[in-house]
């Protein structure tokens, strides 16, 4: 078994390096490309509102390449850093974003926008602690699920801990209230408890318990049922609750084939409310039209088709699911965006990684990368810590790539 | 184990995998029939964006014969709309409203909880308080810069000019009677406009081919001006209730000037009595008296045989005709016609008319235009009452020569009147000589109009040489007589009729008609008083109002004064003396006759 694991494992990495000289270039250069639209369709969706509210049609432009700067650092961060280290840092992390969720809500530095808490006062930049949590919540799944993975049939410890630990971070982030972001955590969970081991008579029988609680939770407020109901038929509440679905839909529909152009979009003029973070898709699907619409899913589809490989790929069970977490979860918040923008799914407000505007949501998902890229070519080095053979070949095939970078 | 794991942990990662392939090609082929195959989104979102934005051209302007500005259309006020469906919180916007501009919070609030798509909150707010609304930065809420009309002159020919209400439509007036052409058209501008219904990105409403076109009246500001200013100050010195004057060029029937007093002011025509917006020398009909006793002579002298020199007997004052007795203001015994027609004998009158009998003077009336309508080109003509004369009594016949029992409307009077002082021609009146586009160029221009021939042009003269008996030295209208310029004329005092028909006591219409230069007449101005307090007598009463409007217009028209030989040579440069002699002799040749 191990022999076979060695003689299929050991010549890949040094060709994958000589190909990709630390930095799988398959991941980054899509990364990269979805950056730099998302620069050019920021500005581009948001100058006119940038204008008003800022008398500068820059505004959002120059933060965003900042951001974008910033990203691409944190990246190259976590490309290199150790992933042992990063499992180690399994439980600070989990502390750290409880106590940035607490502090929204039990200091003044929570930045209150449109009645929801979600923001978090640092300097003169605000950070969003629930997209720091959906990287804790990932890593801490990960190594959960890989230590205990033995042991993951038994409901008691395959199922409630985890289930008990998202329902901790749930519930600080529905009091925010930010209910897209808990859906996401969720689905992210299942996913990686599907994935790692959990029975799945657990999960399925959990989620038959869940919908009538979703039901429930749907009834008991008249705005939930009254969005619900505009999601049905958009066009019938295009006045009030379909209205931003109404207009996503007419900027796809203008857009037709071609797109109208770049900047020459209507939708992004004050009918869509967030032209530059929730509906940049919209404003893509105007400007650049279906065949600008199919280039960015081909992109995402490229990040996701590489992660899973890497997550396929790799030996090292924490590693594996850390990298299956993480597609995941840019591929759920490229689902769930473009499903809202599509009308496909009620309005929430959830951003497109990479994309939109917004940079807790750019470092994160740069961050991701970052360390996606470092499992596809360094998961070699836990597999050392494990007791594993391989470690050595591997080790020095992967660092002679990473010095002939300087 | 750890192989079973793996391979497990694989399965499940593709079956992951498979969720993204379907949740991919949803969203893929949603996108590809949202953009290929639904065309009417488009549509759609023009709609929304592109329509509701009708703009109408910019109005034409009104200018005077002169080409100066008496009525003009400018942009600088905007007007306040509000788009209900897009205001989340009606309340607070129609009480931020309502403070801004003054306006009643409750019917803007029932107006904003509609639910309609459009409404107007404001229309035509200057610009200091449109910007105030424009600072509170309320959602939903609209500007629309329009047109305001606003007349330069102020009152100045307010009844003539007429005004616009807030639509931009002609109400009253010339603004009323050219509406089609004064109107811009209406057009939709492909308006582009943002979430907040702000439009965008377009061309600002200049495009002159929306435009109405231009008025060239035949009012001259300035003779409008001498019109209106001796006017007020006949009215004002008679305490007069209402007055009216018109000056006609009696060649083409263009109307010089037009004026009423009191005045009232277009720019703000709501401040003021409905009663004055009239144009009430063409819409009110009134008994002209005396003055008609040239039309009684006219027919006499075309249809009768009579001359100037024809005697009458005035019977001594009083003259019985049924049961009515006509009475003259001084007996008279026989008298010529020139001389009925100088002291301004009703009994002579009556005489007249009994020769050439109801119908010849039914039918000179008819020609000289009165109870029918001229046809001028101003809204609400009347056609004054001339009855049929089969149904005429005795007495009618009678005092309709002397000018009561019949209405006309003033602009008849000085019609017929010009008709006289031209050589017999009735010319129809007007008030508008050409229609130009918005680039100046006429696109229609309405000259002289000759109705018919009334009397030959040797009745015309003998009735203009009794008419200018009359403004000579003991004639009823001697205090018309102008300096440097021979004049005709003829006067009236008209008793007033009341409600019940009868003639009411102590009111009187006073009036003078006249024209000048008496050989070649350039102008000829009627001067009528309504209710003069102080005296009663148009002899008196519109007198002054004729000479001022005649001497100065004159003047103004540059027609030379008839100097007195021995000032001639002291006033007048020499280039000019040959002219002036000409007309000094003419006019000494005709003195001769008299």
């Amino acid at each position: 078994m191990k022999a076979h694991y060695k003689s299929d494992k050991i010549p890949q990495p040094p060709i994958a390096g000589s190909i990709q000289p630390g930095y799988d270039v398959s991941l980054l250069f899509p990364v990269l490309f979805l950056v730099g639209i998302g620069i050019v369709m920021v500005y581009s969706a948001s100058s006119a509102v940038a204008a008003k509210k800022f008398e500068s049609s820059y505004y959002f432009l120059k933060k965003q390449a900042l951001f974008s700067m910033s990203g691409i650092v944190v990246l190259v961060l976590c490309r290199h850093f150790p992933l042992k280290l990063l499992r180690s840092f399994t439980y600070p992390l989990l502390v750290l974003a409880f106590l940035l969720l607490a502090a929204l809500h039990i200091t003044d530095l929570g930045i209150s926008v449109g009645g929801a808490v979600r923001w978090l006062r640092l300097g003169s930049f605000s950070f969003q602690p629930s997209e720091l949590t959906r990287l804790s919540l990932i890593v801490y799944l990960a190594y959960s699920l890989s230590k205990k993975q033995d042991r993951l049939e038994n409901f008691y410890v395959g199922f409630l801990p985890h289930v008990l630990v998202l329902s901790v971070f749930a519930t600080m982030i529905l009091l925010q209230p930010d209910f897209g972001s808990v859906v996401i955590l969720g689905i992210i969970t299942w996913i990686m408890m599907f994935v790692g081991g959990v029975r799945i008579s657990h999960l399925l029988t959990s989620l038959l318990v869940l919908i009538p609680v979703g039901c429930l939770f749907l009834i008991s407020a008249d705005y939930r049922m009254q969005r619900i109901a505009s999601f049905w038929d958009p066009w019938q509440h295009a006045a009030n609750g379909g209205y931003q679905a109404v207009h996503s839909l007419m900027a796809f529909g203008t857009g037709g084939i071609w797109g109208v152009g770049i900047g020459k979009g209507y939708q992004k003029l004050f009918y869509l409310p967030e032209p530059h973070t929730d509906f940049i898709f919209s404003v893509i699907g105007e400007e650049f039209g279906l065949i600008g619409v199919l280039i960015i899913l081909g992109l995402y589809a490229l990040i996701l088709i590489k992660g899973i490989r890497i997550a396929m790929d790799t030996e090292d069970p924490f590693a594996s699911l850390l990298a299956m977490g993480l597609t995941a979860a840019i591929g759920i918040q490229v689902c769930i965006n473009m499903g809202v923008t599509l009308a496909l799914l009620p309005t929430k407000g959830l951003t497109l990684p990479f994309l939109s505007y917004g940079g807790t949501s750019l470092l994160m998902n740069m961050a991701s990368v970052g360390i996606l890229m470092n499992i596809s070519v360094n998961s070699g080095q836990l597999s050392a810590d494990n007791g594993q053979l391989s470690v050595n070949s591997y080790q020095s095939s992967v660092k002679l790539p990473v010095t002939s970078e300087q | 184990m750890k192989s079973v794991e793996k391979k497990r942990r694989k399965l499940r990662i593709c079956i992951v995998g498979l969720f993204f392939v379907f949740f991919f090609s949803v969203i893929g082929i949603k996108a590809i029939y949202l953009q290929a195959f639904c065309p009417w989104l488009n549509d759609r979102a023009l709609e929304e964006r592109e329509k509701s934005l009708i703009f109408r051209g910019k109005r034409g302007t009104i200018y005077d014969a002169n080409g100066r500005e008496m009525a003009v259309t400018s942009a600088d006020v905007e007007s306040i709309t509000a788009h209900p469906r897009h205001i989340k919180d009606p309340r607070a916007t129609a009480q931020a409203l309502s403070r801004a501009l003054q306006i009643d919070a409750k019917t803007l609030n029932v107006k904003l909880e509609s639910g309609k798509s459009f409404i107007w909150v404001k229309r035509q707010v200057g610009p200091r308080k449109s910007r105030t609304v424009k600072d509170l930065r309320l959602k939903g809420v609209g500007f629309i810069s329009e047109h305001s009309r606003f007349y330069p002159s102020g009152t100045l020919a307010a009844q003539v000019l007429g005004f616009t209400g807030v639509d931009d439509r002609g109400l009253e007036g010339i603004e009323f009677y050219y509406d089609n052409w004064l109107k811009g058209s209406d057009h939709k501008l492909t308006v582009l406009k943002d979430g907040f219904d702000r439009k965008f990105d377009t061309e600002e409403n200049t495009d002159m081919s929306y435009s109405g076109k231009n008025l060239i009246l035949t009012i001259d500001k300035t003779i409008q001006f001498i019109t209106e200013s001796a006017l007020e100050e006949a009215v004002t010195d008679f305490s007069a209730k209402s007055g009216m004057a018109v000056v006609m060029e009696p060649d083409s029937g263009a109307v010089l000037a037009l004026a009423h007093a009191p005045v009232f002011n277009p720019n703000s025509f709501g401040k003021f009595d409905r009663d004055l917006w009239r144009n009430k020398a063409v819409t009110d009909p009134f008994e002209p008296g005396s003055t008609m006793k040239i039309f009684s002579a006219a027919g006499a002298i075309e249809f009768g045989g009579c001359t100037p020199d024809t005697i009458f007997f005035c019977e001594n004052g009083a003259y019985q005709i049924g049961e009515d007795v006509v009475h003259d203001s001084q007996p008279y015994g026989w008298m010529s016609l020139g001389k009925i027609i100088k002291y301004s004998s009703n009994i002579g009158s009556v005489k007249v008319s009994e020769m050439i009998g109801p119908q010849l003077l039914y039918k000179t009336l008819r020609d000289f235009g009165f109870g029918e309508k001229t046809r001028i080109d101003c809204p609400g003509e009347t056609a004054g009452t001339l009855s049929f004369y089969r149904r005429w009594s005795k007495i009618d016949a009678g005092t309709i020569s002397f000018g009561q029992g019949i209405s006309v409307s003033a602009i008849q009077l000085i019609t017929a009147t010009s008709a006289i002082a031209n050589g017999g021609m009735l010319m129809k009146p007007y008030i508008v000589q050409a229609i130009t586009n918005s680039n100046g160029q006429p696109v229609e221009s309405f000259g002289p109009r000759k109705i018919r021939r009334v009397v030959s042009a040797e009745t015309a003269e003998a009735v203009r040489q009794m008419m200018k008996s009359v403004v000579e030295k003991g004639g009823t209208g001697e205090k018309a007589a102008l300096k440097g310029y021979s004049a005709c004329g003829k006067t009236g005092t008209a008793q007033k009729i009341d409600g019940k028909g009868q003639y009411a006591k102590g009111k009187y219409v006073a009036s003078f008609i006249g024209f000048a230069p008496a050989e070649k007449p350039r102008v000829v101005i009627l001067a009528v008083l309504d209710e003069p307090q102080k005296n009663h007598y148009g002899g008196t009463v519109a007198t002054p109002v004729f000479r001022k409007i005649a001497y100065e217009t004159l003047n103004y028209m540059n027609v030379p004064p008839r100097h007195e030989k021995k000032k001639l040579t002291a006033s007048v440069a020499g280039d000019q003396l040959p002219m002036i002699v000409a007309t000094v002799n003419g006019s000494l040749s005709m003195d001769h006759g008299e």
